[in-house]
């Protein structure tokens, strides 16, 4: 699903050339629940920017779905963002005067998905991660928790291929960090390949593989058993 | 364009930022009102130029006999030059082609006594083309006609402020008024559209006046309408010839204004038309100036509003916007409030305009208001107005990097 090759990226921060990411080899097999680890600094969020076509490499190959993603335009990038990804933010990034309903359906709006049937799906998903009577409330009406489950069912709406979550939880307390986790597991009983990128070694543990990143290197990728977020709910 | 979520959008926006809304449209509104208001006044003083004027036939050229300024051909300066009747038919024969009515003018005035009524009033001794020269509108009877001109005849036509005065609520046409003192019949009754003390004037034929006045054949005034198809250039050449003409009959210099006066209603429009072109000019190029600091306000405060959407902008990216569709919304958004705002002044001046202007009627202004192409213009001018105003913001939206809304830790 998703598979990097030598990835190199620096920042220039005036005189001096930050190099954040120093040569990344990453796989992911599709249905797969990953987290990318790793304290401030050592370049994951770079990782998942790039990642996310948010930001380009300098260096390497990034193929996602089977497809070179490479000196892409803006315009190309927006497709491609809506066609193949789903992004969860740890400050949720909802559209603040818009309802749970309609920030799920935006990503739809911009497939060019008609008004009816974006209500449809939209409402679907709001369903699934239990917030269908919320519908119509704006997010300021939402508990933290409740937020960042309208950003997920707003990122799975499009139906991408791979979701981006970056530090879903980091702004939650524990037990509602817990309910997101659980919910993130089981999008992913369901086949969606998911990468989340944490500091948190409990939230990395409900994953099934963790990715080590320092200095800009992969130090360490194992699989791990996977600790089941619903019994902490 | 038509998407119904765009316009939900910016009407929440505009809803959600009413004072901020307000203040950026009341620029553009107020330029606009005030771009309406200038040209309207430019209008205004077009009629009341076009209103002293219709009140002879635009084509018309008045011939006055003054004293000469200059010493030439033997005589000296201050000689004193006056028309007689052959001056006329010397004219009217020399210029069969160009001249279209021609009537002498001689000026009198009278006490005039109907019963126990009296008034004094000018009259003016003329010709039967004098009405198609000054545009007399007869009302009531008839005008001077050729047969009153070869006999004489002791007939007047009266404006209708005279007939109120002698005659109140009685017919005049058929009495008899004396002036000073000699019975006239009174023919014709007009009115004229040019002002009131026209209406407080009595025309009679040119020779009965001659004869009264010691049998002279002098005439104070020639006046004539050349050839209507003429243009102003063949029109001021025909002007240049009959002066030449007379000054050469009269003995004055060609160079002396002051001995024969040629004046020509073609001139004074001229001027006049070159004068209200260049003011509305100037309104235009003044109300322009002044949209444009309304244009650069709504352009600001959209920068205002992109920089504090920034957030926003930058998830609609991640979600899959595409910059075509960010610069859609803003650029919608801006022509919105100033396409709004600009009507809404545009309605203002409008309204203020078709209430006051028709009270308004001085000779130097009257009705002011804004033909349709004005309108037309201002929209379009409008909604120009409303894209250039959001060009930058829009691109400066477009080109939000996503990434700014993710590195928000």
């Amino acid at each position: 699903m998703i598979e990097i090759k030598d990835l190199h990226k620096s920042y220039k921060m005036g005189s001096n050339s930050l190099h954040v990411l120093k040569g990344i080899n990453f796989t992911a097999q599709s249905g797969e629940l990953v987290a990318i680890m790793g304290s401030s600094g050592s370049g994951k969020s770079t990782l998942l920017n790039i990642l996310g076509m948010l930001d380009g490499a300098d260096n390497g190959a990034y193929i996602l779905d089977g497809v070179p993603i490479k000196d892409l335009t803006e315009t190309k990038a927006a497709q491609y963002r809506n066609k193949f990804l789903g992004f969860i933010f740890q400050s949720f990034n909802l559209i603040n005067y818009k309802s749970a309903l309609e920030n799920v359906a935006l990503p739809l709006y911009y497939q060019k998905v008609g008004r009816k049937e974006r209500q449809v799906k939209a409402l679907n998903y709001l369903e699934r991660v239990g917030l269908k009577e919320w519908a119509t409330h704006l997010p300021s009406e939402l508990s933290g928790g409740q937020k960042q489950r309208v950003a997920i069912a707003r990122a799975m709406a499009a139906e991408p291929k791979v979701l981006l979550a970056d530090e879903p939880t980091g702004a939650l307390d524990s037990k509602t960090s817990y309910e997101v986790m659980d919910l993130i597991q089981k999008i992913n009983d369901e086949g969606n390949t998911i990468l989340v990128v944490t500091h948190e070694e409990d939230i990395a543990h409900m994953c099934k593989r963790i990715v080590h990143l320092k200095d800009g290197v992969i130090v360490e990728d194992k699989k791990i058993e996977q600790v089941r977020a619903e019994q902490y709910v | 364009m038509f998407d119904r979520d765009i316009w939900q959008e910016i009407f929440h926006t505009l809803k959600n930022n009413k004072l901020r809304t307000f203040l950026t449209g009341f620029s553009v509104g107020w330029a606009i009102f005030i771009l309406v208001m200038l040209l309207a006044s430019v209008n205004g003083m077009q009629n009341g130029f076009t209103n002293q004027f219709n009140d002879d036939a635009t084509n018309s050229i008045f011939i006055r006999p003054g004293t000469t300024s200059k010493a030439y051909a033997g005589f000296e300066a201050g000689r004193r030059i006056q028309f007689k009747n052959e001056d006329l038919d010397y004219i009217k024969n020399s210029f069969p082609e160009d001249v279209e009515y021609i009537s002498a003018r001689y000026f009198s005035n009278t006490t005039a006594r109907y019963k126990s009524e009296t008034g004094s009033y000018s009259v003016q001794g003329v010709h039967p083309d004098h009405q198609a020269i000054e545009k007399t509108i007869v009302v009531n009877g008839r005008y001077i006609n050729n047969a009153d001109i070869v006999n004489k005849a002791k007939v007047a036509v009266i404006g209708r402020k005279v007939s109120e005065d002698l005659f109140g609520q009685e017919d005049p046409i058929g009495k008899f008024v004396e002036f000073n003192n000699l019975p006239f019949r009174v023919v014709g009754v007009f009115t004229d559209d040019g002002d009131d003390n026209a209406e407080r004037r009595i025309y009679a034929p040119v020779s009965t006046y001659q004869r009264i006045y010691g049998n002279t054949n002098i005439i104070n005034q020639i006046l004539l309408t050349y050839n209507p198809s003429y243009d102003l250039t063949k029109a001021l050449e025909f002007s240049g010839r009959l002066e030449d003409l007379m000054k050469r009959r009269h003995k004055v210099s060609p160079l002396d204004q002051a001995g024969v006066n040629v004046w020509n209603y073609a001139e004074a429009f001229d001027d006049i038309s070159s004068f209200s072109a260049v003011l509305n000019a100037i309104s235009i190029g003044v109300g322009f100036l002044i949209l444009v600091a309304g244009i650069v306000g709504i352009g600001n405060i959209m920068v205002f509003t992109i920089k504090e959407r920034t957030k926003e902008i930058g998830v609609r990216k991640a979600l899959g916007a595409m910059p075509k569709q960010i610069i859609n919304l803003v650029l919608l958004e801006s022509t919105f409030i100033t396409a709004l705002s600009g009507f809404i002044g545009l309605i203002f001046a409008w309204i203020i305009l078709s209430l006051l202007g028709p009270a308004i009627d001085t000779p130097a202004f009257s009705n002011p208001s804004v033909s349709l192409s004005t309108v037309v213009t201002a929209t379009i001018i409008l909604i120009v107005a409303g894209v250039l105003a959001g060009l930058i913001p829009a691109i400066k939206a477009a080109n939000v990097k996503p990434i700014v809304a993710l590195s928000d830790k």
